[in-house]
């Protein structure tokens, strides 16, 4: 009995001097606190770059041969953006789920809706509008008459998308144009027959006007996915980060720099990439299977509190969408305007914005943050948030 | 070998207890430490050797050897003794209330010197008999209760917070953490007023909203800073609300705050708790009565070991550590500054963040009425005197009872009911409160009615709210007379303050309300901010009386039957359309009827 105990005392201890042992010799990992022009040259040097402040600019980076931005498409794209004609009831536009204000300067929309005398129903965007997220803020997308996502899809953000290579959840869309083109006749969608919308649209005096003036052959279905294609590409923003990489010292914040640093560090720049923060390509989510089932951390219970979780993903999977080909691929969301875009992931299943980073650091980089990193990446998160750019858009084309 | 252990850890135990003491005023940092360490240890050292340890030697001693010593069966008592009152105060805690708990503290704590001196004088009174008597000195000294527990004064460790200047969601403990000793106190907070401040609060979550669109995002913080604290302090940009998949969720029917402790159950403190909690108003350190939240908060607070701690077990521990020695959560928690007016007014007066205009001013109200009277302290009332107190019957019946469960039965246990005029969202789900709040409202105000000359002349004087009748935000309360006056014939000869058909009081009744101007005179609706012209003001000033004519037609048949009433509805019908076209859901809120009279002339 006394050797049994002698024993176990000299392992408890050998064990506790080699853990101190290398708690001792394992280096710090702090992430150093990085210079404002150390930083900029690090984020321009992984391509974080700013979204530019001139149309002239913009046109560099995006424009397509095959789809050339002029503006007289783009002011035709911007009536068909928010013409609720082009649905099958006539009661959805595409800013209804990818909302924001016709008039961007407007700030008087939620007044106008409260005092006004007919009592519609109620419209979430109301409030919302004034956001500029380019989402609804549901949790599962809804198109025309209420129809749900098949796969209760959480609506993604459309602005910035100019940037990016691959659209939807699972990606496998490669332009803007496609993808309205899908989202028109889609019956969770706008739920328009080709057929339909040509017909409708060539009873609108005003539309054979514009499209006359923007395209050769005048209306058709192709026209309009690339007319609503050339307008989308102008809905980018610029915030805070973008004049901090640009010179201004002062833009963000202390505490924003670190986030950077961390996003930098971290490796989460990795996989959102570009101007955009993401969308350049697709991933697999989670990527580290050994959390998916159970959460295992060491809870010093009792009995070990084992959460299993739904077999898929670091929450439950309303809707049960397994990705691309059902192999847990997923386009990679972009982060600019993120803070904006609640609730998060494909089925919007985290609501806040600190457990999503906390659920990417744990499933995609393997990392248990703390507090304050994960306050910093949100703090830096913030600096991405920014108001729709309302370029200049002179006669130049 | 085993004698030295036994001698070692028994000083170990005792000095590790010692320390805690407030006379020697260890750090807190040090003392959140010791707490776990002492309780941990010595429930290790009794269990695995002690109590082996004492058996073996009273059997050797005792049974075998058949010596017997009064001094090693004093200290086996002794033993016994502090053993016992440590495990009580470990599992069931010494909360003030029950007398066991305090019997157990000092038993603990005196008998720990007792033991001490005992187990020296077991051990040397072996050795040298002479040592007896300076022994029993030791014994004296060391026991003398004067020593060790009358110089307890404030804690001293309040001072060594230091502000680092960053907080995290954790240093907002969630309410939910504090239920499970203040059931009470939870349940009465979480159907108050000042739980669903924030997004359950379809008129605030309209107003912030509204403010940030018409004034830019920027100044929802003018809102944010007395409405929403945390979110504030973390950097937040605006007061979110909770979603059931597509629907706004119904949190403001729900009973004891259920979305508040899911989340705290599934995410803990890592996710926020916007709104005024707990900690919000019992780590406010300093206050000033001149509104817009001008108060100081530390969130530096003196926090027992594991009480931030995920795990149920940690939760668990910490909760035992708080009750077995609950001195500096009380201090950190509670301060005298709570009892004044002007820790309340720090948020319950309100003026223009950029050019000072005074929007609310119920401090300013009852600083000037003779409800603040510190002279006279049996005129003297402050806020928690009304709003905090219990009400039966429609009589102030201060609430015997306990506010920590087991804890000491108090006189007048400040309930937090906050009751106020707002009764009808609070009604909304709970009546108990809503009852609370109608009662008190009913004690503000007496009807009289005369007629002279031809004319009717009804008063209403403010005979119990220590501020105007209606404060607050007073253009969205709405307070007025229904009057009817029917003739020998029962015809009627005069009418007002009927509701008309789309729910609105008719025009030309009798308001006592302040109407808000912007800069051309035009009353501001739901834009209060753009105040800059009073536009009228009837309220009635504490202890006031306000008296509304109304010319009778001249060849009205006497006698006349008249009939006033004094009305209130919490928010204006027209107020609640507009946020009804957000928050489809919420009920319209019904007239209440104050005081009536009936008289014949």
């Amino acid at each position: 009995m006394k050797k049994l105990l002698l024993y176990s005392i000299i392992i408890a201890m050998t064990v506790l001097c080699t853990v101190v042992t290398i708690a001792f010799l394992t280096p710090n990992k702090k992430i150093p606190n990085y210079s404002n022009e150390r930083l900029r040259e690090m984020a321009l040097s992984k391509g974080l770059k700013p979204v530019p402040a001139s149309f002239e600019k913009l046109l560099e980076l995006v424009d397509d041969a095959s789809n050339p931005m002029t503006h007289e498409k783009i002011a035709l794209g911007k009536e068909l953006f928010f013409d609720t004609n082009i649905s099958k009831t006539k009661t959805t536009s595409c800013a209804t789920c990818h909302s924001f204000d016709k008039d961007l300067k407007n700030r008087g929309a939620m007044l106008k809706m409260l005092t006004q005398e007919d009592t519609k129903i109620t419209d979430c965007a109301a409030c919302h509008l004034q956001d500029q997220s380019g989402v609804d803020r549901f949790t599962f997308s809804q198109g025309d008459a209420g129809a749900k996502h098949p796969y209760l899809l959480n609506t993604q953000t459309i602005l910035n998308t100019a940037f990016a290579k691959h659209f939807t959840w699972s990606g496998e869309v490669s332009s803007i144009k496609e993808q309205s083109a899908a989202s028109l006749q889609a019956p969770h969608k706008l739920n328009i027959a080709p057929q339909e919308l040509e017909q409708r649209l060539k009873e609108s005096p005003k539309y054979m006007q514009l499209f006359a003036k923007a395209f050769s052959e005048g209306i058709s279905f192709e026209n309009t996915a690339k007319a609503i294609e050339v307008y989308v590409k102008t809905l980018v923003t610029r915030g805070s980060y973008d004049r901090f990489l640009e010179g201004d010292n002062s833009a963000i914040s202390e505490e924003a720099k670190k986030g950077l640093a961390n996003f930098i560090s971290f490796g989460c720049k990795g996989c959102h990439s570009d101007i955009a923060f993401g969308g350049q390509s697709i991933q697999r989510f989670p990527l580290r299977e050994f959390a998916q089932l159970y959460d295992v951390k060491p809870n010093f219970e009792l009995l070990p509190q084992l959460k299993r979780f739904d077999r898929e993903f670091p929450f439950k999977n309303q809707g049960g969408y397994l990705g691309k080909n059902n192999e847990h691929l997923f386009r990679v969301p972009i982060l600019r305007n993120v803070t904006k875009t609640s609730p998060y992931f494909h089925n919007g299943a985290v609501a806040k914005i600190r457990e999503a980073v906390d659920v990417m650091a744990r499933h995609q980089i393997g990392r248990h943050l703390t507090l304050e990193q994960i306050d910093e990446i949100v703090a830096f998160f913030r600096t991405l948030e920014g108001d729709i750019v309302e370029y200049k858009i002179g006669d130049d084309k | 070998m085993r004698r030295f252990f036994v001698k070692v850890l028994v000083l170990i135990m005792f000095f590790s207890g010692a320390l805690q003491i407030k006379l020697f005023g260890i750090s807190w940092e040090s003392f959140k430490i010791i707490q776990p360490l002492h309780i941990v240890s010595s429930l290790l050292i009794m269990l695995f050797f002690m109590d082996s340890f004492i058996y073996k030697h009273i059997r050797r001693y005792y049974f075998v050897k058949k010596i017997n010593s009064v001094g090693g069966w004093l200290l086996f008592g002794a033993f016994v003794l502090v053993t016992f009152s440590g495990l009580y105060l470990f599992l069931v805690g010494n909360t003030g209330g029950d007398s066991l708990g305090i019997l157990s503290f000092n038993l603990h704590l005196f008998g720990s010197f007792v033991l001490l001196a005992l187990f020296l004088w077991h051990i040397f009174a072996l050795k040298k008999q002479s040592m007896q008597p300076l022994m029993a000195l030791f014994l004296f000294i060391t026991a003398y209760p004067a020593l060790s527990y009358s110089k307890i004064t404030d804690l001293s460790l309040l001072e060594i917070e230091t502000k680092t200047g960053k907080y995290h969601s954790e240093d907002w403990t969630n309410s939910t953490k504090c239920k499970s000793c203040h059931s009470e106190i939870f349940e009465q907070w979480s159907n108050s007023n000042h739980k669903h401040m924030v997004g359950s609060n379809p008129y605030y979550m309209v107003l912030e909203t509204l403010a940030g669109e018409v004034e830019g995002q920027e100044f929802r913080k003018w809102c944010m800073s007395c409405h929403n604290p945390s979110a504030l302090s973390l950097g937040h940009p605006k007061t979110t609300h909770a979603m059931d998949n597509n629907i706004v969720s119904a949190e403001m029917f729900e009973k004891n705050a259920k979305t508040l402790q899911d989340d705290f159950k599934e995410h803990g403190n890592f996710r926020v708790e916007e709104g005024v909690s707990c900690i919000t108003c019992h780590q406010i350190t300093e206050a000033k009565s001149k509104g817009n939240a001008s108060y100081k908060l530390s969130l530096e607070r003196q926090k027992y070991a594991f009480e931030d701690s995920d795990s149920d077990m940690g939760r668990y521990f910490s909760e035992k550590l708080i009750n077995s020695n609950p001195d500096a959560h009380k201090k950190s928690y509670s301060k005298e500054l709570y009892k004044e007016s002007r820790y309340c007014a720090s948020c319950h007066d309100e003026f223009h963040p950029q050019n000072g205009i005074k929007i609310v001013s119920t401090f300013e109200e009852w600083n000037k009425s003779p409800y603040n009277n510190p002279k006279d302290k049996t005129k003297h009332k402050s806020c928690i005197d009304c709003h905090m107190t219990y009400l039966e019957e429609g009589k102030f019946a201060p609430l015997k009872g306990t506010s920590t469960d087991g804890g000491v039965v108090k006189e007048d246990v400040k309930v937090h009911y906050f009751a106020g005029s707002n009764h009808f969202l609070a009604g909304l789900r709970d009546k108990e409160h809503e009852e609370q709040a109608l009662q008190l409202l009913r004690t503000s105000a007496k009807l009289d009615i005369d007629i002279k000359d031809g004319v009717l002349e009804v008063g209403v004087k403010n005979i119990g709210a220590g501020h105007h009748l209606p404060t607050g935000v007073a253009d969205f309360r709405e307070m007025w007379l229904e009057v009817s006056v029917k003739d020998k014939d029962g015809n009627t000869v005069l009418s007002s303050g009927k509701l008309k058909e789309n729910g609105n009081v008719e025009e030309g009744s009798r308001f006592f309300q302040k109407v808000f101007g912007d800069e051309e005179g035009n009353p501001v609706g739901l834009l209060f901010w753009k105040y800059k012209i009073l536009l009228s003001d009837t309220r009635i000033p504490a202890g006031e009386r306000r008296v509304e004519r109304f010319v009778l037609d001249k060849n009205s048949v006497y006698p006349l039957q008249i009939s006033a009433k004094l009305n209130f509805r919490i928010y204006p019908q027209w107020v609640t359309d507009a946020v009804k076209k957000v928050f489809p859901t919420l009920l319209d809120p019904n007239v209440v009827e104050l005081v009536s009279m009936q008289r014949e002339f």
